[in-house]
């Protein structure tokens, strides 16, 4: 499923750390119409490029930009030390 | 967005929680079930590789590390290993090569990285020195 909601925390020592909530699904939106504005050119260009290999690549890679995507929900990265922390969670 | 995530959501909107409360909970709801699921031969199916980094007994370093990466994340991520120039596939065997790994890129199939993936949950690696390294699948 489409990861909706995206936690990041940050903190780093003598500064002013900062954690919230985000709807990704808004970046998601707007991630989407601008895909749609290249598919176009995307797919003119791997028309163009068939034959010399890249064509193809282009061709996958929306499918598998989408693959990637919607299985991001569950990734979890976090690191800290004693001054330092850094969170992101989708 | 279940409903279980949404009422979290809503308590720390209101202020009810923190924010440190609410990714407790969230977490907890993402935790994986206590029933396992199985695949058709009876094995258990991970969800996750887990990689964890803690600071071992006696040391001065204060370093954790937490990381837990989604199963159809990593399948859907060697895909794109399908699309490594034939040139660069040359430099990453060279590079496993002078690591002591004779691997050529070229010959492995989707199904040796199906068969890889499927068999990680028995793989837990342990590494105790100044730090505590745990690599296992949950």
């Amino acid at each position: 499923m489409l990861p909706i909601m995206m936690h990041l925390r940050v903190r780093q020592a003598g500064r002013r750390g900062f954690g919230f909530f985000f709807p990704i699904i808004i970046i998601w939106i707007i991630l989407a119409a601008l895909l749609l504005v290249l598919l176009p050119f995307m797919l003119l260009a791997a028309i163009l490029t068939w034959r010399r290999g890249p064509g193809r690549f282009l061709v996958l890679l929306y499918p598998m930009l989408a693959s990637i995507l919607w299985n991001l929900s569950g990734l979890h990265v976090e690191t800290k030390d004693a001054e330092n922390e850094f969170l992101i969670s989708f | 967005m279940n409903e279980e995530k949404r009422k979290v959501l809503e308590m720390l909107s209101q202020g009810k929680i923190t924010v440190e409360e609410a990714d407790k909970l969230l977490a907890a709801i993402a935790a994986p079930s206590a029933e396992p699921e199985l695949d058709a031969a009876g094995k258990r199916v991970w969800k996750y590789l887990r990689v964890q980094v803690e600071p071992g007994p006696g040391s001065e370093s204060s370093e954790r590390v937490n990381v837990r990466v989604p199963r159809k994340l990593i399948r859907a991520g060697l895909k794109f290993a399908a699309f490594i120039p034939q040139h660069a596939q040359g430099q990453v065997n060279q590079a496993f090569k002078e690591k002591g790994f004779d691997v050529d890129l070229a010959k492995i199939t989707p199904q040796d990285l199906e068969d890889i993936i499927s068999n990680l949950d028995d793989m837990t690696v342990e590494v105790d020195g100044k730090e505590k390294v745990r690599v296992f699948c949950e």
